[in-house]
């Protein structure tokens, strides 16, 4: 049965992954805030659209999509200005879950993160569905991913008529990805905080994709961890992909990479706190409700980012 | 670290494969080589390799009553003493050396230990995890050995003049316990209370410097760095029945502090007849104070 199917973030490589996968028997209406890459044409209609923008509503008038998949969260990594994230991410997930009620959309998928739980000593193994999201009051500069995750999970309590699906996964990597952890994963050297290895989940970009293709499928609605299979600390995550773990004293790596975050390289400063305690999830409940089991297992994935890395060939 | 391998494997035996195919099969790793908490069983088998000579040489330890550590999920709850989690080494070490199905004891640690650096890694690697509940329940779960001490500092940080009497026991290993259906050992640990006697706490500087206690023993911090290192008392460790309990996890404490008291108690009792039966005198059992 052909579905009209609305995926935002479609300039980002996981989209594209989602997109092949759902492209033969759906049709794909793609917005995103960035332009195309023009190395990789879109199959489906491509609108560039602010997701606060009124021109979100003409393409829901347009298109009256019947699924929403929104895995076009901007990330810190991305854009430095916290008002430009906060904008999109929180006001634009409302105007997204807005017009789907408005418009009649059976379902929505949201892409949200393991960091919106916080990186935190005290943070048991296994964090399930119900922890409590830390990350608003460890890391202030995260308070828009957390707030589009509340977005999410409180439409999905207050109208049961659009049967919303919330994908917290963790670490997503894979050959075409550029996130800023695929990224570093495919340097020679990748810094790591000296004295301190936590445990890193990694889910490879064909599972991740898998796992929101079930989201969509399924009738089952509900706030969901995603994670792959097994978990290696971030030293031996590193050496996995074929990369030389840089030791750094973490005394000297905050304010390093606290200036270098302010001329916009490497990554925020807030995010290394995940470099240094595990923040290690449980995705049993999303293993139960949509039988989903990764393909990948963990040194597989990494081994994939390593592999296209450019300095490899 | 490579350096650090490489002589630890040309000056320490390696373990019989048995006992390292016993330790590495029990710990149910997952593809990547570890576990989700962060075991890694060939860093547990080196460490376990270097500290060895310890064990044997140094403490002299001796284990009585090893066999009655049942298979599967189990909660050994020994007293805390010595300052440094001496006595949970030596335990978890005897779980290996001298138990029949070598298994890596998990540890539950305190909270503020992974903010360490270094240490907190190591302690990972061999099977150390944060003391929150659902590590413990998740642990057992997969049928792991839990290693938990119920006095938490308040027994590791007393003086020498209150050895081998134990400290208020919290309830929450009980409750989980109970909740888990999992067989507590009580263990008696002989000699640990006696590596470090400290004569005196700082607890005015140990609130300052936020740890949990500041001890000063005859050779620390009077020597210095070479004050910090154990005395060589033997250690006996004296492994009791398993305790099964059942009832109301979610019990009122009062209901929980009855069976909390029956570990207690059994305990005590392990201390004592092990005190008693430990030939020879000591320099330390001459000083005043303790049960004895």
């Amino acid at each position: 049965m052909s579905r009209t199917i609305l995926i935002t973030g479609v300039s980002g490589a996981l989209a594209r992954v989602v997109t092949e996968l759902l492209i033969p028997n759906n049709e794909i209406i793609g917005v995103d805030v960035r332009p195309l890459p023009p190395e990789r044409p879109f199959e489906g209609e491509f609108y560039c659209a602010r997701y606060t923008q009124r021109k979100m509503a003409e393409i829901f008038r347009r298109h009256k999509p019947e699924v929403v998949i929104h895995l076009g969260r901007i990330r810190g990594t991305q854009v430095a200005s916290s008002s430009y994230r906060y904008n999109q991410n929180v006001l634009g997930t409302r105007n997204l879950l807005d017009l789907s009620l408005k418009h009649s959309a059976k379902r929505v998928v949201v892409l949200s993160t393991y960091h919106v739980y916080g990186a935190h000593e005290h943070n048991h193994v296994g964090l399930s569905e119900d922890h409590p999201l830390r990350a608003s009051q460890i890391f202030p500069q995260l308070a828009d991913a957390v707030e589009l995750d509340h977005a999410a999970t409180s439409c999905l309590w207050r109208y049961r008529r659009l049967e919303t699906v919330v994908l917290r996964p963790c670490n997503i990597v894979g050959p075409s990805l550029n996130n800023m952890i695929s990224r570093l994963l495919r340097a020679r050297a990748v810094p790591r905080l000296l004295g301190y290895d936590p445990m890193m989940q990694m889910l490879h970009e064909r599972d991740a994709a898998r796992a929101i293709c079930l989201a969509v499928d399924s009738e089952r609605w509900g706030i969901y961890n995603v994670a792959g299979e097994g978990a290696v600390p971030w030293s031996k995550a590193i050496k996995h992909a074929g990369a030389r773990p840089a030791p750094i004293p973490h005394f000297m790596a905050y304010p390093l990479v606290g200036s270098l975050s302010a001329l916009n390289l490497l990554f925020p400063k807030h995010l290394m706190d995940y470099f240094r305690y595990a923040t290690v999830i449980s995705d049993k409940a999303f293993r139960n409700d949509f039988g989903y089991s990764p393909q990948y297992d963990i040194v597989d994935t990494l081994r994939s980012v390593g592999a296209s890395a450019a300095w490899h060939a | 670290m490579r350096l650090i391998k490489r002589l630890l494997d040309t000056f320490t035996k390696p373990l019989p494969g048995s006992m390292a195919d016993s330790l590495r099969e029990a710990a149910q790793v997952d593809a990547g080589g570890y576990d989700p908490w962060g075991l890694h069983p060939e860093t547990a088998e080196r460490t376990l390799r270097s500290m060895r000579w310890v064990y044997e040489n140094y403490f002299r330890v001796q284990t009585y009553g090893i066999e009655n550590v049942p298979s599967g999920r189990v909660m050994l709850v020994p007293n805390h003493s010595g300052q440094l989690p001496l006595d949970a080494m030596m335990v978890a070490m005897s779980m290996t050396f001298a138990a029949k199905s070598p298994r890596i004891v998990r540890g539950m640690v305190e909270r503020w230990v992974p903010s360490l650096p270094f240490i907190s890694t190591l302690f990972n690697r061999c099977g150390s995890v944060t003391g929150d509940p659902r590590n413990c329940v998740s642990l057992l779960e997969r049928e792991q050995p839990i290693l938990v001490f119920p006095e938490g500092v308040r027994g590791s940080g007393k003086t020498y003049w209150h050895r081998y009497t134990l400290q208020r026991f919290g309830t929450g290993f009980l409750r989980i316990a109970l909740q888990t259906g999992t067989p507590i050992v009580p263990i008696g640990v002989v000699g640990a209370e006696e590596t470090y006697p400290a004569i005196y706490n700082f607890e005015w500087l140990a609130k300052l410097l936020s740890v949990p206690y500041v001890p000063i023993t005859p050779t620390w911090p009077l020597l210095g760095p070479l004050g910090a290192i154990p005395l060589p008392v033997k250690i006996d460790i004296h492994f009791g029945e398993p305790l099964v309990f059942e009832g109301d996890p979610d019990a009122p404490d009062e209901e929980i502090q009855g069976q909390v008291d029956q570990v207690q108690g059994a305990i005590q009792r392990l201390l004592d007849e092990g005190v008693a039966q430990r030939s020879g005198l000591t320099m330390l059992k001459l000083l005043p104070g303790g049960r004895p």
